[in-house]
């Protein structure tokens, strides 16, 4: 196996591909790459048994002979990105050593079998879809920090896709806030429902850009592979079921007020300085087209603003983990937000007050 | 024939009751200890050939058996600590149930021979194969000689399980220990084949406490433990509690004793655990010595024929005052020695009656000087304190304080010296006053006695650790909104019901929604990415077991005390003296200063006669 390119054509791909291999590995061969060289250009696989993600370089590179091996990935990365700007390089397979040589610098790396590196193997898909990539990068963006992160509800830490005759949706939850989008006229197939693991989650959100066009999903019982131009991840899906995200969406909340996203941002941005490092506490009070936000710490300091927004409706003082408000105000894109808010104990209702594709539910903290 | 039922012979009954008394020769020698405190023996002496096994002699000078009733001693359920059933409410000797003599004569060939008081001499009675023989003359001072051969002889089963003469002759050092704990007043010798092993002096004072203490926990504990002296409400907790950093990877130097009995209970051992939960390095144990006095009414040692286990009346209540005391004591656990003084002064005297005999004669005289009020000589007799009183903490060994002398002092305080304030002001703080920084993680200080040395992280992470406890609230918390399920018993979904206002307390809002089902609505703030479902268990298993839980708080304290790593000082970090300075004040003012959040020690001291002798001056 060789060949030869330059830094810039693999440089994106390894680091992609790289991302996935984890850091710490029990298994040796998981913390390589598997590369793939054949008349047509090249492959680079990393995996770590639950998300494979493939990189495939045809341009500019130049096949010396094909074949296939394992080199370390991270070190493989970390030389890469070393190289100065525009540096050839070449790859060459002797033996179990693999040969990186680029101007006077020569690296000298040792492989693993490719035999022995894991597939995943995914069936082929029971249901397919085509979707472009700013409307699947939409569904993740709105909707992936709300993705529970190592909790024993195994099945909240990871997103809800769901494709329904009509509507693609996903939903994230960890049990605390929830966030669903849902984007229409995008599907005609039968209803079905899957959880992606975070770390899936994650790297895919990294793989698509907004102008990479259409994207394809075939989703079986156990995998999803979702397969573009330049990249097919593929990822093992959670077995468990989602809670009931309907259920906990409050469809009849209370009063609504409206506000302008930038300025009730930044005034939580800058109350959530006083709030308490822990827990992150602030109190709303609302009053007619009036919201105050306060916030103090252990130390007994205090913030307080004041906005001005449209609300009728009874005076209502409400708490909430100010972190979760900021996580939803930074993926709102809407210039006014409408929250509905019923009492202090009951979950609140965000969402654009135009464009309705996405809603989040937050819950409310006791102060 | 097999179908008919038929009374026991009373020599297979005594087999029986052998089998739960008489496991082992250890077991033997706990009975015969106890007949001969219970008698009032001011002296045991205990003599074993191969571990016991082959034979046992244990002799005391107490009131020995009458010659009438040396017959009626071996038989069963024979005894003179108590007569009716309403004494087995107040039991106030070790023993009570009578079988121990029967059961170790039914399992072994014994001889008893006892001198009373009023007789002109001793007379003797055997024992073989559950025959009481011939009561006959014998030599003997006054006092009961008990002596045991052949262990097991006619039981080969039991023998088989006997383990070897070392391992016995341990586990009769374990039970001699426990006792010896227990009876300072009694002088007991334990010998092997003429050999001694322990000769324990009766003990009447301090000197005499810390002797024996030595003998049993190591030379090492005494000068590592506090003595503690607490009465409230008709129960009376005292003993010698081990410092945090004198802990143990094993519970093995742990005595318990419940009206002079040594008992290992679950509750009591819940309780000691709690108060050492925030002081204590994970997976080590404390070391103490605790005696527990309450009227014998309020607890019932009559649970299980070794008396291992009792049960109290009010277990909720002894839980909490040994728990309170331990965790005050531990607590107050300063570096302000001068106060300790005082307060060992004052028990010594009050406890001139307890069965643990102290007289102030074992105070100190230079205390006593430095305590005049107002004295004009202040200095002088301080300085007599000092000299004579003892550092609250030494857990260090020597090899940690030579390996600082080997290095080099380069921190750029190296030279300057906190001279002006310390003798200015005529006092110096426990901590005493900053010297310099030590390759960026350690305050050098001195004080009177000699040299501080501060781990500045460990001692900083404490600070913070405290002051975010204290202003810790359960008040805040976070409702769920995708409700946690928990899958329960249908006994613990109704303890959930019934206990709902406690679980409030502590930030749980729990409802049942089905028999066995439970649904976890809000949790506090502060354990918002906890594993709900493993907590809310422990909780419920806590509470069945304890009547209370402490984990809600537990797991707080978790939290905070990572929090409280991130957000303190760190190596490197170069300090000035007044930093240093404010950082040493505070921890005399703080509680647990001594440990940080994990339990490492977070200073040390080194007394000027311990480095002097580091550099063989004045040899």
């Amino acid at each position: 196996m060789q060949f030869t390119t330059t830094r810039e054509a693999l440089l994106k791909p390894l680091q992609l591909v790289t991302g996935v291999v984890e850091r710490r590995q029990t298994l040796p061969i998981l913390s390589n790459l598997l590369v793939e060289v054949s008349d047509s250009g090249i492959s680079l696989t990393g995996t770590d048994l639950e998300v494979e993600l493939v990189a495939h370089v045809n341009e500019g590179i130049d096949v010396g002979s094909s074949g296939k091996a394992t080199i370390p990935a991270r070190k493989l990365f970390d030389i890469w990105r070393s190289l100065p700007d525009g540096a050839e390089v070449n790859i060459k397979c002797e033996g179990d050593r693999a040969i990186v040589r680029s101007g006077r610098s020569r690296f000298s790396l040792a492989t693993l079998p490719a035999g022995e590196f894991p597939g995943v193997d995914a069936t082929a898909g029971d249901v397919e879809l085509s979707i472009t990539a700013a409307d699947l990068r939409r569904l993740i963006e709105q909707t992936s920090f709300a993705m529970a992160h190592q909790d024993v509800r195994y099945f909240l830490n990871g997103m809800l896709l769901e494709i329904s005759p009509g509507f693609v949706r996903t939903v994230a939850t960890d049990g605390h806030r929830l966030a669903m989008c849902t984007l229409k006229n995008l599907s005609e197939g039968t209803g079905m429902q899957a959880i992606l693991p975070r770390k899936g989650v994650l790297e895919l959100s990294k793989v698509i850009s907004e102008d990479d066009g259409d994207i394809a999903l075939a989703i079986s019982k156990n995998h999803i592979c979702i397969r573009h131009s330049e990249y097919t991840l593929t990822s093992k899906l959670v077995d468990g079921k989602f809670p009931d995200y309907e259920k906990v969406i409050p469809r009849d909340a209370g009063e609504a007020l409206c506000a302008d996203r930038n300025e009730l941002k930044s005034g939580f941005n800058r109350a959530a300085i006083l709030s308490n490092e822990k827990y992150r506490g602030v109190r709303l009070i609302l009053s007619e087209n009036q919201l105050t936000i306060q916030a103090n710490n252990p130390e007994q300091e205090e913030a307080e603003e004041t906005l001005v927004v449209e609300y009728v409706g009874p005076e209502v003082e409400i708490g909430f983990n100010v972190g979760y408000l900021q996580d939803v105000l930074s993926v709102l894109a809407a210039e006014t937000v409408k929250i509905s808010v019923s009492d202090a104990n009951s979950s609140v209702l965000i969402e654009a007050a135009g464009a309705e594709d996405s809603v989040f539910v937050v819950m409310p903290m006791r102060l | 024939m097999g179908h008919r039922i038929h009374t026991l012979s009373s020599f297979v009954a005594d087999q029986i009751a052998a089998g739960e008394v008489v496991e082992r020769p250890a077991s033997i020698i706990k009975e015969l200890l106890e007949n001969a405190v219970d008698a009032q023996a001011s002296q045991v002496s205990v003599s074993l050939e191969q571990g016991g096994i082959k034979r046992i002699l244990v002799q005391d000078n107490g009131l020995g058996i009458h010659h009438d009733d040396l017959g009626l001693a071996l038989s069963r359920h024979a005894t003179s600590k108590i007569n009716a059933a309403e004494d087995l409410d107040e039991i106030a000797t070790l023993g009570f149930r009578g079988e121990a003599l029967a059961s170790i004569a039914s399992v072994s060939r014994l001889t008893l021979t006892s001198a009373f008081e009023e007789e002109p001499h001793a007379w003797r009675v055997r024992v073989r194969q559950g025959e009481v023989l011939e009561i006959e003359p014998a030599s003997h001072t006054q006092g009961t000689s008990v002596e045991v051969l052949d262990i097991f002889y006619n039981t080969p089963v039991r023998r088989k399980f006997l383990k070897t003469e070392r391992t016995e002759l341990n586990h009769i050092e374990d039970v001699f220990d426990r006792l010896s704990l227990a009876h300072m007043g009694v002088g007991l010798e334990l010998q092997q084949s003429n050999k001694v092993i322990r000769r324990l002096e009766a003990a009447d004072n301090e000197t005499g406490f810390n002797r024996r203490l030595s003998v049993v926990l190591g030379n090492k504990f005494v000068a590592n433990s506090v003595f503690l002296d607490e009465a409230r409400a008709g129960i009376r907790l005292y003993g010698w509690v081990g410092l945090p950093t004198f802990s143990r990877s094993h519970a093995d130097k742990q005595f318990f004793y419940v009206n002079g009995r040594a008992v290992r209970d679950k509750l009591v051992a819940h309780a000691i655990r709690q108060a050492y939960r925030d002081v204590l390095f994970h997976g080590r144990h404390p070391v103490f010595v605790l005696y527990l006095e309450l009227d014998a009414g309020g607890v019932d040692v009559n649970v299980h024929p070794t008396k291992h286990e009792v049960r109290f009346r009010e277990g909720r209540s002894v839980h909490d005052f040994i728990f309170g005391i331990l965790n005050k004591v531990l607590r107050d656990l300063r570096p302000e020695s001068q106060e300790m003084g005082h307060s060992v002064e004052g028990v010594f005297t009050r406890t001139a009656e307890g069965c643990l005999l102290r007289t102030a004669e074992g105070s100190l005289p230079g205390a006593a000087e430095g305590s005049l009020p107002g004295a004009a000589e202040g200095s002088q007799g301080r300085l007599g304190l000092a000299d004579v009183r003892r550092p609250l903490y030494s857990a260090l060994g020597v090899q940690g304080a030579s390996a600082y002398t080997g290095r080099v002092l380069d921190s750029p305080f190296g030279h300057t010296v906190a001279a002006g304030s310390s003798q200015e002001s005529g006092t110096t703080p426990p901590m005493g006053y900053a010297i310099a920084q030590l390759h960026g993680v350690y305050i050098l200080a001195q004080n009177e006695e000699g040299l501080v040395i501060v781990d500045m992280h460990a001692a900083h992470e404490r600070l913070t650790y405290e002051k975010m406890k204290q202003q810790r609230s359960d008040q805040i918390r976070q409702r769920l909104l995708v409700p946690v399920e928990v899958e329960v018993t249908q006994q613990e979904a109704d303890q959930v019901e019934d206990a709902h206002a406690f679980l409030e307390g502590l930030g749980l809002c729990v409802d049942r929604v089905a028999p066995t089902e439970l649904l976890v609505r809000e949790i506090p703030a502060l354990l918002m990415n906890s594993d709900v479902e493993r907590m809310l268990r422990d909780v419920l298993a806590d509470l069945k077991l304890y009547g209370q839980s402490a984990r809600m708080l537990e797991h707080q304290d978790d939290m905070l005390a990572t929090l409280a790593c991130h957000t303190s000082i760190r190596a490197n970090r170069i300090l000035s003296l007044e930093e240093m300075n404010a950082l040493l004040r505070e921890m005399e003012q703080t509680e647990n200063s001594g440990q940080c959040n994990h339990g490492r020690p977070t200073y040390v001291t080194r007394s000027i006669k311990e480095l002097d002798s580091l550099f063989l001056r004045g040899q």
